[in-house]
């Protein structure tokens, strides 16, 4: 049956008590031990697939994998040297941490919605030949960032010893905002890659989108500047911004070791539950049609 | 392709061989015989080649010349692997001026004495039921690429397309431990079918049931990455498969030995040649019984020692009697030489389903 059964197991369960092939040849194994059952299946083909992105990345730099702490270390001097020396945005407390933790939060964030989007269109000469999960892909491209921000900690930890910030406990919390932030990744990730397959001109207007929701995220400015706004509604909708409240929950953690207010903590958990309704839905009403597009 | 050659002088010439089709080790006789003219006044050059096919009509690819032979009108010839061997002679006249030639094909089986498999018995349990499948495509008359359009063209509610059936109401069922053929020209819905019962494609109407695991030939640049090594491909496309880790870790030493590529397993793929890409893909997918083996038009890329290996694995596999092999071809001399059954699609319809010979005849003579 073509449809949401998968054959392995479904397989395993009717036919438990068969034998393997007598007279096998000797390099061939009973396929009843070669295959996972459905579910791990899926795991070992996300490990997999995070693996190879992680190998393609830093294949043949001389650096490697260096660069994961590198890159944000580099991006970081860049940008507060520009914006404290041009902007005069100096005057926020430890400005150098206050840039990287936002930057890799919205790095985590732009890299696996990027790639996410792309996920299945670049899948597409697999997902024609091999019955595969659909929504590994997307999945697979934002736990690929996921490592990424995972190397780039160091890089913040580096800036902390400079920062003079000793870790706190309030340190612990932050991973309760990485895995929502995954999971808000996760839904976008799935809805974008569903709507790219039939409209390709999404792939050009996300760059662009992106980019505008970088501008109204506090990443580099000071969070106070909202409220300079001279718009009530806007500044509802910079309150409201997902990637505002993921940002300030991963600066209040890190650096001002304090416990992020309720509101940005609700916001943190309705925009992932959101966002993943939103995108499994999606996906799953037409990942059917997707062959068909690709 | 003649076996008989009219000679500008009245004469003619026919090839004459003791049998076409022979085993492994046979002696075959291969005899021009003359008719209206002295043979004494021609001179006639023997070539054989294994497994040139009737499409591709070359067979510079693996030509070997056994002998040159002034003045020898008969020769034996002892074919040492199976496949289906292309016999001619080219006949020159007393000056050495090419006056044609004369050929004919033979099949050569394995030392087994089986040129197919058996066909599995009638109450085998169905590995793929095709049950009224038709697959229609919405073909949209005009071409959307972007949302402006499309919404523009939603709001005037003129969306229309044109309805294309790939599929025709084809019905048919494989048993287990069955090799069955899939054969049509292109563009005929072979491909199309395939999906649908790897499951790729759901079809419009009717129902395809697969029982069992299914272990399709991923082909060059599907599921394959050119910059990673042999290595690690293999494991990603085991992952695809649905291989279990540890079996892959157990069976890597076999899959390298069966694709023979020792010692190249740490190049990036994209130094590899097709024919090596699809040497491992075989050697991945066929590492274990699969209950179905779905094999495509991947195996034209290897060399021709190599598809012949292939060839020994898959019946070895439908040998096994629990692997169901389905293969989709238009080289139909490949489906004659492991298929039991065959169906024939043309245009989405099914033209014919039945034994291998009456069906691949039948396909055939359209092709002439």
């Amino acid at each position: 049956m073509a449809s949401d059964i998968e054959p392995a197991e479904k397989d395993m369960a009717t036919a438990p008590e068969e034998a393997p092939a007598p007279q096998a040849p000797a390099h061939t194994t009973s396929a009843r031990d070669a295959w996972y059952p459905a579910g791990k299946r899926d795991l070992f083909i996300l490990r997999e697939l995070v693996t190879k992105d992680f190998k393609l990345k830093y294949r043949r730099s001389v650096l490697g994998v260096i660069w994961s702490v590198l890159n944000p270390l580099l991006m970081m001097i860049v940008m507060s040297f520009v914006f404290s020396f041009f902007l005069r945005y100096a005057d926020i407390q430890h400005y150098p941490l206050y840039l990287i933790v936002a930057n890799i939060t919205w790095q985590v964030f732009s890299d696996s919605t990027n790639a996410g989007m792309m996920s299945i269109i670049e899948a597409a000469p697999l997902l024609k030949k091999v019955r595969v999960k659909k929504s590994v892909f997307p999945i697979e491209k934002v736990l690929f960032s996921l490592v990424n921000f995972l190397f780039s900690l160091i890089a913040v930890f580096i800036v902390m010893l400079w920062e003079g910030v000793a870790p706190t406990p309030m340190m612990l919390l932050a991973p309760i905002c990485i895995v929502l932030l995954m999971a808000f990744c996760v839904g976008l990730s799935l809805l974008l890659s569903a709507l790219a397959v039939f409209f390709r001109d999404l792939v050009h207007l996300w760059s662009v989108l992106l980019m505008a929701w970088m501008y109204a995220t506090p990443l580099f400015w000071p969070v106070s500047m909202i409220e300079q706004v001279p718009y009530h509604a806007v500044r509802i909708l910079m309150y409201a911004n997902p990637m505002y409240n993921y940002v300030t929950f991963m600066r209040d953690t890190v650096i001002y070791a304090t416990m992020p207010s309720v509101e940005v903590i609700v916001s943190c958990v309705v925009w992932a539950l959101i966002s993943l309704a939103l995108g499994y839905a999606v996906f799953r009403s037409h990942e059917r049609r997707f062959i068909l597009f690709i | 392709m003649q076996d008989t050659l009219n000679l500008d002088n009245g004469g003619s010439v026919f090839l004459g061989l003791s049998s076409t089709s022979l085993r492994v080790g046979d002696k075959l006789q291969v005899t021009p015989h003359f008719r209206g003219v002295e043979k004494e006044d021609y001179l006639c050059n023997y070539v054989w080649n294994l497994n040139g096919s009737w499409e591709k009509g070359d067979f510079d690819s693996t030509i070997e010349h056994v002998g040159h032979n002034i003045a020898k009108y008969s020769w034996e010839f002892v074919p040492d692997r199976p496949g289906r061997y292309r016999i001619a002679v080219d006949i020159e006249d007393s000056q050495g001026r090419f006056k044609g030639n004369v050929e004919r094909w033979i099949i050569v089986a394995g030392q087994n004495g089986f040129l197919r498999p058996p066909v599995p018995p009638a109450d085998a349990p169905t590995a793929v039921l095709a049950d009224d499948v038709s697959m229609i495509f919405n073909i949209a008359s005009e071409q959307f690429n972007s949302l402006k359009e499309y919404f523009i063209a939603a709001a005037k509610h003129e969306l229309t397309f044109k309805e294309f059936r790939a599929l025709d109401h084809i019905s048919f069922e494989v048993k287990r431990g069955e090799a069955f053929g899939l054969v049509g020209t292109n563009g005929s819905g072979k491909s199309t079918m395939l999906k649908i019962i790897a499951g790729v494609l759901e079809p419009s109407t009717g129902e395809v049931r697969v029982e069992g695991t299914i272990a399709p030939l991923i082909e060059l640049g599907a599921g394959f990455d050119m910059e990673l090594t042999a290595k690690e491909n293999i494991y990603l496309n085991g992952a695809l498969l649905g291989y279990r880790k540890d079996f892959i870790d157990e069976h890597f030493q076999d899959i390298v030995d069966f694709a023979e590529l020792d010692g190249f397993m740490d190049m990036p793929l994209k130094n590899y040649s097709s024919g090596m890409v699809a040497r491992i893909a075989f050697a991945i997918a066929t590492v274990t019984e699969p209950d179905i083996l779905i094999v495509d038009e991947t195996l034209s890329v290897g060399d021709f020692l190599f598809q012949q290996k292939c060839e020994r694995r898959i019946k070895e596999l439908v040998e096994s009697d629990n692997v169901t092999v389905l293969l989709v071809s238009h080289d139909i001399s490949l489906v004659e030489r492991i298929c039991d059954r065959v169906c024939w699609i043309e245009k989405g319809h099914m033209r014919m389903i039945g034994e291998t010979d009456e069906v691949c005849e039948a396909y055939r003579s359209l092709q002439r």
